[in-house]
């Protein structure tokens, strides 16, 4: 090709030639020539660009240079700046080989590609930043033969720097403050001293491998050729003084941003130093504990436990009976094929069963039944019923002690029967003939059975220890005498004074308790055509179906209040065509009948007052204290006069049921005197209803015929059924059945493997397993 | 079919739907294993037994019912039962069978929240995720006017100042005389808010201590973390930790024995002391730990009874006036540590905060103003005072700080905010903007629990229950079956992942700003908000 082109920046008249001119003239002599020599006066982007098919172009440059030689530069290339460069040298060079023999300032290589450059002094800040390489090309170069300025490889991603420390600018710090910033690839080769802040988030330092210094071996010659330094070969041949920094992997920077030291290490090191050497709680604390559990933990990490609860809570139907039959465990032996135990269960607590629980009694234990949750109540009449013809208990052979009881009703029978089961000799005093009280005197026929109430009060004569006195009638000095004799006193006469309200003419009315009394013996009185009663408590529909069946035909039961009366006696009542007046206040009785306070007259020929009875106490000595006619007592039926006792309606009025829990009571009072033991009354808590799980049981559409029956229908309230669901639910396998010598059992559960679901307690229809704060 | 006898309704009777949150279980993927029953820690579900009626409706032929049973996990609906919908039955099911669900409907909880006449107390935060922080944007960006800096690459100065600063020529006086200077802490600006040895457990607060250790040992960031008012165990006093220590002070003087026991012993000074008059969660009422969390050990560092309520008065019982607060509280805790420690006190976000500013304007002793406001949470307060009471931080900040501007002080009382960063998550964010509103520094607590220890709660009432002891997470649990659920390392290193974080964030924010060597306190010129009421109030660009 020809000659060299020499082109100038300066025109003919001195004046600098335009960038973009001298960039118009270059293009144009490369045409012409591969041989340039570009006078510069400052001009910007020299050298790169050019455009020519084929062969090299060599640029020589002399004078002043402007920013970015070599800008774009391609391959095939070569630029030779004589003196030094400004901003820039390579900007985007994709190629060229550009030297600069002198310093080059700010920028150098800025976002090259391929290429070379070199620079024979030192450079200015920024070198090296954002160079790139496509491994089908070359990879670009930098060669310093000085030192570079700051922020040098910033976010280079390929290229090789070369920087060898020889006349540095600042001998402290061949690469300048911070270099290498976010520079993810290429190396860069120093000699010389630095101030190690090189960014160690991004790339780490290493002494050359022997690839890396064959690599730079084999090339310094050229280079030092290239500057004129061939002086400094065997200077710069000590592989000792030659320092790498290459970028880190991403998998080596997140093990750097997981932290510099591992936590387990810091505590072990620092933390617990800190502490001298131990737990910082360790003194207010001692021994405590704080080492990690899990979220479902067993054993004494868990914040519940199961409880199997048995027996701990009583049935509804053994806590609301007032003589707290056991009805739960009676229903459990009929299941067990008990039969017999389970009447003898009974008997154990009642003389009475077939009469009052299966006759006359409202059976207040049932009124909380369970099974109501799922269907019908027990029949526990059928239950009552069912014993008439059972054996008395065994009882223990009379020990010397010996208790009075004065009234011969369910009260005073029962204290009786319990006294006597426990070997203490009861003596009745009964003023009748009979003994049953108002049981026997006034409750009518209809609705206890004779035969059944005959069979039960005998029954009660064949139990030992049973002692009657009848036609006793009561004194003080009586009283007196029973007290020095006998070891305790219990009164049990029961309300045998009916009460009256002093209104004119009331002396007419018959008292109820007379006329009751009065239909169950030969000589009834006489019942007028229209009856009215006063009083529409259950007595005055007892009343008033007497007087249907001795004459009435129409009878009119009033109060003062909505009446009282309520189940059977209602209903029977009603059935026979009674009427019910409320409320209205009687003024007199007249011979028309009834006169009411606003003047009205209910026609009657008989009249009855059936407001009550109150005991008749004459024979009560004064140290018995009374409260509006009642006798006080305390909750173990004791009186003010510490041998003397009271059951029954002498305490307050109530049920046969209530008379019969009262002696109980009592006689287990003295029972526990005399044996010298604590007096343990009935004090456990009904079992809560929420704690049943009833939903196992299916209604079905009758409540049966037997008493199997009732024991197959019942929810063994708080009392372990054995039906294994417990076991069966358990999750963990926590929970096993023990059985015990003598056929009982317990359920137990591990707590080795309890994770304290709760599901046990869940799941038990019984209400035994509970959850319990741990 | 169940008797009508075993249905009754009482007033406060209540349905799932009346309910916050509603347990979803689905009875197909169920392997009844019983973790979530076990791990429910208001027992809010059972194991529940239900009877299905097929009836056999057979024309002319058998007629008559069958019944089937089956099982499900179901939610108990009486209020000291309801589910509080923290989710730890999702997070141990094995099989994704259940999960509480927020019920889209009225809630009719909150109607019977006062059962026996108590007034409805709760943990957690004010449950309104509302805030205007998270509006606030950062709308000055530089691009080729300013210096271009870039977050990964420059070095920035981030750090704040805590206590007071001398103007230049009074400081050159006192140093030319030799006279005291008011004592200064350079600390990262986000701090760990006062959240107390009690109301946190043992392993949450030496977990998030740790974490702070570690930051400042191992990072270089130097953070620091408030006490709370429950004192401080005798050896983290004695240890070299207590140098990134705020202790604070409060009505109820709960663990100041111990602290002023351990004066002498101590390697460092803490990092300041904080005087707490009020808590943004429930201003004008005092601290509460009860009784649940009273354990041996808390009632050991406190000095009281174990089991027992734990009131802090809402005032001190023997401050009548700002004056003799500032001169009783900040010159005895200034005087123990040898006018060494910054002294600064705590108060609710209120109207009345510029009348407490401009008090400790004029006393050369105090180091600094902590607001704290509405959003901030709690261990324990009344509903009402959490939901009702208190100001929100924003504009509160931003008056005090104008007013400090037009003084010409701003740069000498620093004014620190709290209350509600960070609510949504967005802790950088709303605390950058409080920064550039004039805070020099933020407080940060429930952000804390639920980054570094995976609270529960939420602005929605999930869970809420830090009062009651029963935290399922063991954060502010003292019953250790609880609270050895947590592993402070991993707290400590979750401690770390958020400052981490929270540094690069600000770096973020930053530079754009071309902001690098000095953190924008007050630079509100940067913000805007697409509100121009709050705008206006806030003194900043209004953008749309």
């Amino acid at each position: 090709m020809g000659q060299a082109i020499t082109i100038k920046g300066i025109d003919e008249n001195g004046h600098r030639i335009k960038s973009k001119a001298l960039e118009d003239m270059i293009q144009e002599a490369v045409k012409k020539s591969c041989d340039l020599i570009l006078e510069t006066y400052g001009q910007h982007n020299v050298g790169g660009r050019l455009r020519r098919k084929g062969g090299a172009v060599n640029i020589r440059v002399r004078g002043p240079v402007g920013q970015r030689l070599g800008c774009m530069g391609r391959p095939g290339t070569t630029i030779i700046c004589e003196g030094p460069a400004s901003d820039d040298v390579g900007y985007l060079n994709i190629g060229a080989h550009i030297t600069v023999l002198g310093d080059a300032t700010n920028g150098a290589c800025n976002a090259m590609a391929q290429g070379k450059v070199i620079v024979k002094g030192s450079i200015g800040a920024r070198g090296l930043t954002m160079t790139k390489w496509n491994p089908a090309y070359e990879r670009p170069e930098l060669w310093v033969l000085g030192s570079v300025g700051d922020t040098f490889a910033e976010f280079n991603c390929g290229g090789i720097g070369v920087i060898c420390g020889v006349d540095p600018k600042n001998p402290k710090n061949v690469l300048g403050y911070r270099p290498c910033v976010g520079m993810v690839g290429g190396f860069i080769y120093f000699r010389g001293e630095t101030d190690g802040s090189y960014s160690k988030t991004d790339v780490r330092m290493a002494e050359p491998d022997d690839e890396q210094w064959s690599w730079l071996l084999e090339r310094l010659p050229a280079f030092l050729d290239a500057v004129d330094r061939v002086d400094l070969l065997g200077a710069l041949s000590v592989r000792d003084e030659w320092k790498i920094l290459i970028p880190l992997s991403p998998q080596e920077k997140a093990l750097l941003n997981s932290g510099r030291m591992n936590m387990q290490e810091f505590r072990a090191k620092t933390w617990n130093t800190g502490f001298g050497g131990g737990d910082p709680l360790r003194d207010i604390a001692p021994g405590l504990e704080r080492g990690t559990i899990g979220v479902i933990e067993t054993g004494e990490f868990r914040r519940r436990r199961p409880y199997w609860a048995n027996r701990e809570k009583a049935a509804p139907c053994t806590f609301y009976c007032p003589i707290h039959i056991p009805t739960v465990d009676r229903l459990r032996l009929i299941r067990d094929g008990k039969t017999e135990e389970a009447y003898k269960l009974t008997l154990k607590y009642t003389p009475l069963p077939a009469s009052v629980c299966g006759a006359i009694c409202p059976n207040l234990c049932m009124d909380n039944c369970s099974r109501q949750l799922v269907d019908q109540k027990i029949d526990v009449a059928m239950l009552g019923r069912a014993v008439k013809d059972t054996r008395p208990p065994e009882a223990k052979p009379a020990g010397g002690k010996r208790v009075a009881i004065i009234g011969g009703g369910p009260g005073g029978m029962n204290a009786a029967w319990h006294l006597a089961q426990e070997g203490i000799e009861a003596h009745i005093f009964e003023k009748e003939g009979y003994l049953g009280g108002k049981v026997a005197q006034v409750i009518p026929w209809e609705r206890l059975s004779k035969a059944i109430w005959e069979a039960e009060t005998q029954r009660f004569m064949q139990m030992p220890n049973i002692h009657v006195h009848f036609g006793a009638s009561m004194t003080k000095q009586e009283l007196e005498r029973l007290k020095k004799e006998y070891d305790y006193i219990i009164i049990a006469v029961g309300t045998h004074e009916p009460r009256r309200i002093p209104f004119p003419g009331s002396d007419r009315a018959i008292a109820a308790l007379d006329f009751l009394k009065s239909v169950k013996t030969a000589k009834p009185f006489k019942v007028g055509k229209r009856a009215v009663i006063i009083g529409a408590g259950n007595v005055g529909c007892d009343v008033a179906c007497e007087a249907y069946r001795h004459g009435a035909q129409e009878v009119t039961l009033v109060d003062i209040q909505k009446p009282l009366a309520f189940g059977k006696e209602k209903v029977a009542a009603e059935a026979l065509g009674a009427k019910f007046r409320w409320p209205v206040q009687t003024k007199e009785i007249s011979d028309e009948g009834l006169v009411l306070s606003d003047g009205e007259v209910i026609p009657a020929d008989t009249i009855f007052i059936s407001i009550g009875d109150i005991p008749a106490l004459d024979f009560v000595p004064e140290t018995v204290e009374r409260f509006r006619g009642w006798i006080k007592t305390d909750d173990a039926g004791r009186t003010t006069d510490r041998k003397i006792f009271a059951v029954g309606d002498v305490e307050r009025p109530g049920l046969v049921t209530n008379a019969m829990g009262a002696g109980k009571r009592t006689a287990e009072f003295i029972i526990s005197q005399v044996k010298g033991e604590e007096w343990k009354p009935f004090v456990q808590n009904v079992v809560d209803r929420e704690t049943l799980t009833v939903t196992h049981y299916c209604p079905a559409d009758s409540s049966g015929d037997t008493p199997e029956d009732q024991a197959a229908r019942c929810l063994s309230c708080g009392s372990c059924r054995d039906c294994h669901l417990c076991e069966t639910i358990c999750p963990e396998r926590a929970i096993s059945r023990v059985s015990e010598p003598g056929g009982t059992y317990t359920y137990v559960s591990d707590d080795d493997k309890c994770i304290a679901c709760g599901f046990c307690a869940d799941t038990c229809p019984c209400g035994i397993w509970v959850m319990r704060p741990y | 079919m169940v008797s009508i006898r075993s249905i009754s309704v009482s007033p406060s009777s209540l349905i799932p739907a009346d309910l916050p949150w509603v347990i979803q279980h689905r009875e197909d993927r169920c392997t009844l294993c019983g973790r979530c029953t076990s791990a429910c820690p208001t027992q809010a579900i059972y194991l529940a037994y239900r009877r299905k009626r097929m009836p056999k409706l057979n024309i002319g032929g058998e007629i008559g019912n069958d019944f089937k049973t089956f099982t499900g996990i179901r939610q108990r609906t009486d209020v000291a039962h309801r589910c509080i919908g923290c989710g730890m039955c999702a997070m141990v099911c094995p099989n994704e069978a259940i999960t509480p669900g927020p019920n889209p409907n009225d809630s009719r909880l909150k109607f019977h929240m006062n059962q026996g006449g108590e007034a409805w107390k709760r943990g957690g935060r004010r449950n309104n995720g509302d805030t205007i922080l998270d509006r606030v944007i950062f709308t000055r960006i530089s691009m080729l006017t300013d210096p271009a800096l870039d977050a990964g690459r420059h070095e920035f100065f981030i750090n704040t100042i805590l206590g007071r600063i001398l103007s230049p020529e009074e400081y050159l006086r006192r140093k030319a005389a030799g006279e005291w200077i008011p004592p200064t802490r350079e600390i990262f600006p986000f701090v760990i808010g006062s959240m107390s040895f009690g109301a946190l457990s043992p392993n949450m607060w030496l977990g998030l201590l740790q974490g702070v250790a570690y930051c400042n040992e191992v990072l270089g960031i130097p953070v620091a973390m408030a006490t709370g008012e429950g004192g401080c165990p005798p050896w983290v006093l004695k240890s070299p930790f207590l140098k990134y220590i705020i202790l604070q002070i409060a009505s109820g003087y709960f663990g100041w024995d111990e602290i002023i026991r351990a004066i002498p012993e101590m390697q460092c000074d803490p990092c300041a002391i904080e005087i707490k008059y009020g808590q943004g969660a429930k201003p004008g009422d005092g601290g509460l730990l009860m009784w649940y969390k009273v354990s041996k050990l808390i009632a050991r560092l406190r000095g009281v009874p174990e089991g027992v309520d734990l009131p802090s008065p809402p005032v001190h019982q023997t401050l009548y006036s700002i004056e003799e607060s500032v001169m009783k509280m900040i010159q005895t805790m200034s005087m123990a540590w040898g006018f060494r420690v910054p002294v600064y006190p705590k108060i609710s976000g209120s109207t009345s905060a510029k009348a407490v500013l401009n008090n400790l304007v004029r006393n050369p002793y105090a180091g600094g103003l902590l607001m704290d406001g509405i959003d901030g949470g709690t261990g324990a307060a009344y509903n009402v005072s959490m939901d009702s009471m208190g100001h929100p931080i924003a504009s509160n900040l931003r008056e005090c700080y104008l007013d400090l501007v037009a003084q010409g002080k701003q740069n000498e009382i620093p004014l620190f905010a709290a209350g509600g960063i960070g609510k949504n998550g967005n802790v950088a964010q709303n605390g950058m903007a409080l920064i550039m509103l004039g805070a020099s520094g933020v407080h940060i607590g429930k952000y804390m629990m639920q980054a570094a220890a995976g609270c529960l709660g939420s602005e929605r009432n999930r869970c809420n229950v830090c009062n009651i002891g029963v935290c399922p997470k063991g954060i502010t649990s003292q019953n250790p079956k609880l609270y050895r659920r947590l592993d402070p390392d991993a707290v400590a290193q979750r401690v770390v992942d958020v400052f981490l974080a929270i540094r690069t964030e600000i770096k973020k924010i930053m530079a754009p700003l071309g902001r690098s060597q000095s953190l924008p306190i007050g630079m509100s010129d940067a913000l805007g908000i697409n509100d121009a009421a709050a705008a206006e109030r806030l003194k900043i660009r209004y953008i749309c």
